[in-house]
């Protein structure tokens, strides 16, 4: 069977892909492929018309996710995915806008544009594969590798503590936050249909299995399973974790919906009231 | 080398409206009278209190080079201002002073014509010391004509916010009066 | 006439900064987005107070990148749309450029030229606007000496960035920016205003990047109009498919950086003073051409035969019109306001067919006509 005939076997969700794409470059294993099949489903439920949005995607192997999903797409440059997006939406704002970012692209070079556009509630989805390293340059330490990983740039163990990107999101004014895991794909398309349905800067982190690097440094193995049930161990639902202590909970990634609430979203300066501006026309004096 | 404009540099502290000025200058001879005017500046780091300055020149044709040396006019309304920028008036030139504001005027070349205007001090009489450029203004206006009173006067209601206007009006209507009696004796 | 006329026509006393917010306005700009910078920041207050006026939207980024890449996205979302900067915060919006140039994202940038951390005039940018950003690209960049010539510039480079389909630089120094004089906005009618060639082909057809000629400009299509295409700075093929195959990566490159140099001798065009007769020509851009005409003036009174070539674009090069004033002079000056960058350009081009010499300075300020007059006369002794 050649590969086109085997990527269009049935599967109901390639209309949605540039199918002359195919294969993909993700490594086997990898938990974009699921991301990006939770995606389609959550598009396919609410019905969008990919023709009419722009995917965004900067550098890095999430990056990629929008590239293979047929709609518009800005891609290629390491972290600016939210200052692009803020153009269309300023420009266009009914253009629906999702941005995939991995760990490093969003919270290493993209941090300040992060904060920003949750603080001013963008009205854009910001889908945050964190597979807790620099995949695509080879393995590297990022925001979010866990506290004493071993990276290829943290050789005896990383000695910076990681981002919690949720409450990070929360505290800058984020409407929507909410964290699931590749493991949980009902979960996932269900808080993705919610972020896209959500009316302001929509945030879901998903935690992903990076088996080639993140699985063989820092967790020595490169098993795609074994790392699934690595990150399941370290999860906890939020709901659940209530009822716990800060014990139980340490070192352990709440899952669930943090915030979920309706702000008046960005639209840049486009008011215009005579009454205060004096100038008459003219610069001022 | 250019006998056909005019350039007048003005000088004193951040505060006193010395760039407002030259620029309601430069306003009244581009969009009342039709001639050409360039006006250029520079001032400390300070946003009030450290020193500036602002040039204009004047001109019946296209400017050229719209920054000199040397100027024809020099308007100094801070004593340290003037210390800095004496040196810039030509040979002939004339020179104007906040009397109040730069007492010492040290060596000045014979062939200077040197105005001395209590500009500060009678700003206050009137009710604002931050209408002194514009006591200045009505004085220079009335000794060299540069352009025309009723010019100036259409340039300041256009460029001062109008809860200011009658005090700047009247600052440099008494300007003018105060220069067609000072008969320089 | 008041704010929400898009030109204010009529004669104004206006400052460089200001200028350049009317060309802009003037030639369609609705969207601006930037960060604060000295000596740049009435271009951003400028188009904060009129963009929304004529119904335009008007951003402050959280930095100069979120600033360039918002114009960008914009534009390739339909807007017609600026950014300013001054020097140092060129250095950032680099990247910026470079993925504009990539996916041919008409932008208008104004650089205020300053010295490096001090608000001095300078001419320092001139390679950095041409040069910076990686990958291959040509840039145009466009120099007024005028508050007249800021205005009309800054209309010429919108209408240069539409038809070319590429970011445009109006380069500016503080001596020019901060400077008011007179400005005459003519009748909206009298302004040409150029707008990009949107594709009428269908999303099956259409070939985002495929142009009709080899240096051809492709036809837009709006983003979130159903043409689905990738706009990455990768190297892509017609289809703007990332591609790396190294045929496809030449032919765009070559197409890029083509539609512009094949077109330099429409873009950079250059006015001649004097320079029927002259034995000495000098060569300047942006505020220096002003000192460079006076010392014109005064050499000639002195007998010495000088004229100037003003160069309306440094960039792209105008290599024939120095080629063929090398040609007809005894020596070529090189007039600019840092220690000599963009005379080594000259000089290649004139290629040992007549002398040359430089006047150059970093001192804050444009030279003086007397220090320009002091070079002619060296050259000629």
């Amino acid at each position: 069977m050649s590969a086109p005939e085997l990527y269009t076997n049935g599967n109901p969700l390639l209309k949605y892909m540039r199918q002359d794409k195919l294969p993909h470059f993700f490594c086997p294993g990898c938990g974009c492929g699921q991301v990006v099949s939770a995606f389609l489903r959550a598009v396919e439920a609410l019905g969008l018309d990919l023709g009419s949005m722009v995917g965004i995607g900067g550098v890095g192997c999430t990056a990629r996710i929008p590239v293979y999903i047929n709609m518009d797409c800005l891609h290629g440059v390491h972290g600016r995915t939210l200052a692009w997006a803020t153009g269309i939406k300023l420009h266009k704002p009914d253009t629906k806008v999702v941005v995939f970012a991995g760990d490093g692209d969003a919270l290493s070079i993209g941090g300040n544009h992060f904060i920003h556009a949750a603080r001013r509630n963008l009205d854009v989805t910001f889908v945050v594969v964190n597979n807790f390293n620099f995949a695509m340059t080879g393995g590297q330490v990022a925001p979010m590798t866990p506290d004493g990983s071993v990276t290829m740039t943290t050789p005896y163990g990383s000695s910076e503590p990681p981002f919690d990107m949720c409450k990070l999101a929360v505290t800058a004014g984020a409407t929507y936050v909410a964290r699931t895991l590749t493991s949980n794909p009902a979960q996932m398309t269900t808080f993705l249909k919610n972020a896209l349905n959500h009316k302001g800067f929509s945030v879901v982190e998903i935690l992903s299995q990076c088996p080639t690097h993140f699985g063989r440094y820092a967790l020595g193995s490169g098993s795609p399973k074994g790392l699934v049930e690595w990150i399941k161990s370290h999860t906890v639902p939020a709901s659940a974790a209530e009822k716990m202590s800060p014990e139980e909970t340490a070192g352990k990634y709440l899952v669930g919906e943090f915030v979920n609430v309706e702000k008046p979203v960005f639209r840049g300066s486009t008011v215009y009231t005579p009454s205060t501006c004096g100038c008459g026309g003219k610069e001022a004096k | 080398m250019n006998t056909k404009q005019t350039s007048i540099r003005f000088c004193g502290f951040g505060g006193q409206g010395i760039i407002l000025s030259s620029v309601i200058l430069g306003e009244a001879a581009v969009t009342k009278e039709g001639i050409y005017a360039a006006q250029s500046q520079s001032y400390g780091s300070e946003a009030r209190g450290g020193q500036c300055q602002s040039e204009v020149v004047l001109s019946k044709n296209p400017i050229g080079t719209p920054t000199n040396e040397q100027n024809d006019i020099l308007v100094a309304m801070f004593q340290a201002a003037y210390m800095s920028h004496k040196h810039e008036l030509k040979k002939g030139g004339v020179l104007f002073v906040d009397s109040g504001l730069v007492p010492d005027l040290g060596d000045v070349d014979p062939s200077v014509t040197v105005w001395k205007v209590p500009a500060t001090e009678t700003a206050i009489r009137l009710g604002s010391k931050m209408a002194g450029n514009m006591v200045m203004l009505g004085f220079i206006q009335e000794k060299t004509g540069l352009v025309s009173r009723d010019s100036l006067l259409a340039a300041i209601r256009e460029s001062v916010k109008e809860k200011y206007v009658e005090m700047n009006t009247a600052a440099f209507e008494e300007g003018i009066r105060m220069a067609k009696e000072d008969t320089g004796a | 006439m008041g704010l929400e006329d898009r030109v204010l026509t009529g004669v104004h006393f206006m400052q460089g900064n200001y200028a350049a917010v009317e060309g802009a306005i003037a030639a369609g700009c609705d969207f601006f987005a930037g960060y604060p910078i000295t000596p740049a920041n009435e271009v951003s207050e400028g188009m904060a107070r009129r963009l929304p006026a004529v119904g335009g939207v008007f951003f402050q980024g959280e930095d100069e990148l979120c600033s360039i890449y918002a114009i960008s996205a914009a534009s390739l979302a339909g807007a017609k749309a600026m950014t300013a900067t001054a020097s140092a915060g060129y250095d950032y919006m680099q990247e910026g450029i470079e993925y504009a140039v990539a996916v041919e994202a008409p932008i208008v940038v104004v650089d205020v030229m300053r010295c490096r951390g001090e608000n001095f005039a300078t001419q320092s940018d001139i390679m950095q606007v041409r040069w910076a950003a990686a990958g291959d690209h040509e840039m145009i960049v466009l120099a007024p000496s005028t508050v007249q010539e800021t205005f009309d510039f800054t209309v010429r480079a919108f209408n240069l960035a539409e038809e070319y389909r590429t970011p445009v630089v109006v380069v500016s120094e503080m001596s020019l920016a901060l400077m008011r004089e007179r400005l005459e906005i003519p009748a909206a009618s009298a302004i040409p205003v150029v707008n990009r060639k949107r594709t009428a082909k269908s999303p099956a057809d259409y070939l985002p990047f495929h142009a009709d000629s080899e240096y051809g400009v492709p036809d837009f299509a709006e983003l979130g109009t159903g043409y689905r295409v990738i706009h990455s700075i990768n190297p892509h093929d017609e289809r703007g498919d990332i591609e790396w195959e190294p045929h496809a990566f030449d032919r765009l490159y070559k197409r890029i950086t083509g539609k512009v140099r094949e077109n330099r001798t429409k873009i950079s065009t250059v006015q001649r003073f004097g320079l029927d007769d002259a034995d000495i020509a000098l060569v300047a851009f942006g505020s220096e051409v002003r000192p460079a005409l006076d010392a014109m003036e005064m050499a000639r009174e002195k007998g010495i035969r000088a004229g100037v070539m003003k160069l309306d674009a440094p960039w792209p090069f105008p290599e024939e019109a120095i080629r063929d004033l090398a040609s007809n002079v005894g020596a070529v000056v090189t007039v600019e306001m840092n220690m000599g960058k963009y005379a080594g350009e000259v000089e290649r081009a004139v290629c040992g067919k007549c002398r040359t010499a430089r006047a150059t300075k970093n001192l804050g300020t444009p030279h003086t006509p007397d220090e320009i007059l002091s070079v002619i006369e060296e050259v000629r002794a």
